[in-house]
């Protein structure tokens, strides 16, 4: 009952309401630009919040959040750009959708699938905190380095067409993950001595390069076509259509949630896990995948939105951040006098159920702002090419300054936009690519953590991985979607079926 | 006849350079070292907006991370002398040459505060079969090369308290797992990935009090007032003292050149700003101990910091390049 009561605080609060309402506003805006992120907006919220009392800061800090994951999807539909890296699944089917003249059914799945994905997220937060955060403590090195491993599996379902320019792709992607000091042992890796190579090559520099840049240059091989026209009539989707994927929602939201609530991964691991995830179960889609399937919308946006919630399970529960935002709220508790850590729930429940209290708000905010003002964005799109690819190239130049207030990570990203357009040009995926670099320092830091854990001795790291369920499970996921996606499994399947399979 | 010699120094201060004259007329840019929702970020934004009010303008914060700090570092280094640029960073800098991380540290700056000290900790996952420093020692004896220490690289916190124990008792034959930071490096411990972690008491404390993880040793010569019942790692070596007190530490600086006048305005308002009771009574909650020093005694707190922390870690075969290449003595014992 008392929980109830703090949960409905913000709601006898028109000032946290509005807050909340704010935030949520601000943070499909940000989000939508790429380079500016949710968690360089909440950190410049801490200064901004710093003499406020701290519901009010709460609340504004996690409107952004809510929204910013949100807005990520809005570019990456209409311009191909991820406006956040967890949006990055989203381009794959989203922006084929726009081109068909559909951004606008497009933007109303994602909203209506982002909506439910954040309850489910904030759902699992209210109801099962505690056993959550137990579970995801109980990772270990070998643990996330599987996961990792399962991820790049990914590269499979991410390349369209030949599955050895999809590997070549990911590799590279690792490769690139790789350059700059060692975060472990500071040692200089791919560098060649050169000073602009030490602190590594941003990311988000790569993801903006190769997705907006390149699509920048494409373009201009058909500047004189007329732009698409945009379909605006329906944009909520059918309650059919809602019920038809709800089963597929509740698993990619479970993966969300879950992968949002592990320390060390977040919404961008979460919704390409989604994506795949999608890609295997959905038997017969409307439309392949790749090509505007509804499907490749709702897993990746319920998966971001419920790792939001999940995010917030360690950091409620134990005082650990779930990823780089809720790290920086948890710098905020501290600025305005609390002690975040595992006694927080036990001293303060009332700030647990504040919490939930305002990312529910969020999320309903959410929805309201998703389902307006569609007709506006997707003007954008409706633009003649000679003012879009001007307005691309911008974009992405200030994206990509903005991420470290660096001219370097704009040279990256023009060159790594140059490149990704040679390599979409040879029929190169550039899916793999970003999947690479998000994934080469989980599984490259990992491993070497669990190998060093057993004393470099191979024999050993295996028994670990044998004699540890959470492990086994894990290995044996990823022995069998290895194989599943070989020659050998759909002979031996079809033999084993009969008529069944032919 | 004191404002009468005011007046007659501001307006030959307007006459020299207009920008002096009224420091700050613009907007001042803070650089952290660090990234956001970390220590030094913390600490900087509670202290800046209460030095904001004695300066009489803004200070905008950022975070530019990378190279261990070095980015940051260098950035603020290459900047214009005047005031508008300050570098807030930890200790990591005094370390950049020895580690071969940078050939700028902190002599190329003016400490305009040095507010805060931490304290080491040595904290085990509940589970580990011992519960105090000796008890730890004696099981790593038995057990050699099985018990699990966290580290975070070279220069790190747990990479000079290790030096520290290899250099009063001898060996430490512990596996050393790396994590990038030690919030990653505490969480590892709680879910049993290692079992040992030199931490900053600040990142740990709450953890210790929840009874989800225990300390064994804080590395200080007298109890900390936020654990008093954990016992000081002189309690059970003597040998430790020489190395003491010894901790992290959070500072305002700006490069070398700028305008006394302006250094004097900034140590100031950071002087007046970290008095504030709000922000003492944070620091204290987070375990640091307050310093707030400038001028020639912060000056005199770094090169002691520098000669001890780079010499252990150049003992301890560490370092990438000796100490003595940089004219950094080996302090007097």
């Amino acid at each position: 009952m008392q929980a109830f009561l703090d949960i409905m605080t913000i709601f006898t609060q028109p000032q946290l309401l509005l807050l909340v309402g704010l935030g949520t506003f601000a943070g499909v805006y940000v989000g939508a630009i790429p380079g500016l992120s949710v968690t360089m907006a909440v950190s410049i919220l801490i200064s901004f919040t710093f003499s406020w009392d701290v519901y009010p800061a709460l609340s504004l800090m996690i409107g952004i959040y809510m929204g910013g994951v949100y807005g990520g999807s809005r570019t990456a539909i209409l311009l191909n750009i991820p406006g956040a890296p967890s949006a990055i699944a989203t381009a794959l089917d989203g922006y084929p959708l726009a081109q068909r003249g559909e951004a606008g059914t497009a933007i109303g799945v994602t909203t209506v699938m982002s909506f439910i994905g954040g309850f489910i997220g904030i759902g699992v937060l209210a109801l099962a905190a505690p056993f959550v955060s137990d579970f995801a403590l109980t990772f270990q090195p070998r643990d996330y380095m599987l996961l990792a491993v399962l991820g790049i599996l990914l590269v499979g379902s991410l390349s369209q067409g030949s599955l050895v320019k999809g590997i070549f792709a990911g590799a590279l992607g690792i490769a690139i993950g790789a350059v700059g000091r060692d975060p472990l042992t500071f040692d200089e890796r791919f560098t060649f001595g050169l000073p602009i190579m030490e602190n590594g090559i941003s990311f988000i520099a790569v993801m903006i390069g190769m997705f907006g840049v390149s699509e920048a240059l494409l373009q201009l091989h058909h500047v004189n076509k007329d732009a698409v026209r945009q379909k605006i009539d329906k944009i909520v989707p059918s309650f059919a259509t809602v019920k038809k994927h709800l089963p597929l929602s509740l698993q990619t939201s479970s993966i969300g949630v879950l992968i949002g609530a592990l320390p060390g991964t977040g919404g961008d691991i979460a919704a390409l896990m989604a994506y795949d995830h999608a890609k295997r179960v959905t038997k017969n889609p409307e439309r392949p995948f790749g090509t505007g399937a509804i499907e490749g919308l709702v897993a990746p946006e319920t998966a971001n939105n419920a790792a939001v919630g999940g995010a917030f399970i360690p950091m409620m529960t134990l005082g650990i951040p779930g990823d780089a935002v809720t790290a920086i709220m948890i710098g905020a508790l501290f600025i305005h006098g609390l002690n975040p850590g595992p006694m927080l729930m036990i001293e303060q429940p009332h700030m647990f159920w504040f919490i939930v209290g305002a990312l529910i708000t969020a999320n309903f905010f959410m929805l309201i702002f998703g389902l307006t003002g569609i007709r506006l964005f997707t003007k954008i799109v409706e633009m003649p090419r000679s003012v879009l690819i001007p307005l691309i190239m911008l974009l992405s130049i200030v994206g990509a300054y903005a991420v470290n207030n660096a001219i370097t990570d704009v040279y990256w990203m023009l060159g790594f936009g140059l490149f990704g357009y040679f390599m979409r040009h040879y029929g190169y995926p550039l899916g793999p690519v970003i999947l690479g670099v998000i994934l080469s320092r989980l599984l490259d830091d990992n491993w070497r953590r669990a190998i060093i854990s057993e004393r470099e001795d191979l024999g050993l790291f295996f028994q670990g991985i044998l004699t540890s369920p959470l492990s086994l499970v894990l290995f044996i996921a990823v022995i069998l979607i290895f194989v599943s996606q070989t020659p050998i499994w759909h002979k031996g399947k079809a033999r084993l079926l009969g008529g069944k399979a032919a | 006849m004191k404002r009468m010699v005011f007046g007659a120094l501001g307006a030959l201060a307007l006459s020299v350079t207009a920008a002096v004259a009224e420091y700050p007329e613009k907007e001042i840019q803070g650089i952290i070292q660090w990234g956001a929702g970390g220590s030094t970020d913390t600490v900087m934004r509670s202290v800046t907006p209460h030095a904001e009010d004695v300066l009489g303008g803004k200070v905008v914060l950022q975070n530019i991370t990378g190279g261990v700090g070095a980015i940051a570092l260098n950035q603020v280094a290459g900047a214009k002398a005047d005031g508008y640029t300050l570098l807030m960073g930890a200790e990591n800098p005094l370390l950049y040459k020895v580690l071969g991380l940078g050939k700028k540290d902190y002599s190329d700056f003016i400490p305009i505060n040095v507010l805060a000290r931490g304290t080491a900790i040595l904290v085990a996952s509940p589970d580990a079969p011992f519960d105090d420093y000796a008890g730890m020692m004696e099981h790593i004896k038995a057990n050699p090369g099985a018990v699990r220490f966290g580290s975070t690289g070279p220069g790190g916190l747990p990479s000079v308290i290790t030096a520290m124990i290899e250099s009063v008792e001898g060996g430490l034959d512990v596996i050393k797992v790396p994590y990038d930071g030690d919030g990653p490096a505490l969480t590892a411990l709680q879910g049993g990935a290692i079992d040992v972690m030199p931490a900053v008491l600040g990142a740990s404390i709450e953890f210790i009090r929840a009874g989800s993880m225990k300390p064994l040793a804080v590395f200080d010569t007298e109890a900390n007032k936020n654990l008093p019942d954990a016992p000081t790692i002189t309690s059970f070596n003597a040998g430790y003292e020489a190395h003491l007190p010894w901790g992290p530490f959070f500072g305002v600086f700006v490069p070398n050149g700028t305008p006394d006048d302006v250094v004097a305005k900034l140590t100031e308002a950071y002087k007046v700003g970290a008095e504030n009771a709000d922000f003492i009574e944070l620091m204290d909650g987070r375990g640091f101990t307050m310093m707030n020093i400038s001028g020639a005694e912060a000056q005199d707190f770094l090169t002691n910091w520098q000669q001890g922390t780079a010499w252990l870690l150049q003992d301890a075969g560490l370092t990438k390049a000796s100490p003595e290449e940089f004219g950094i003595a080996r302090p007097a014992e």
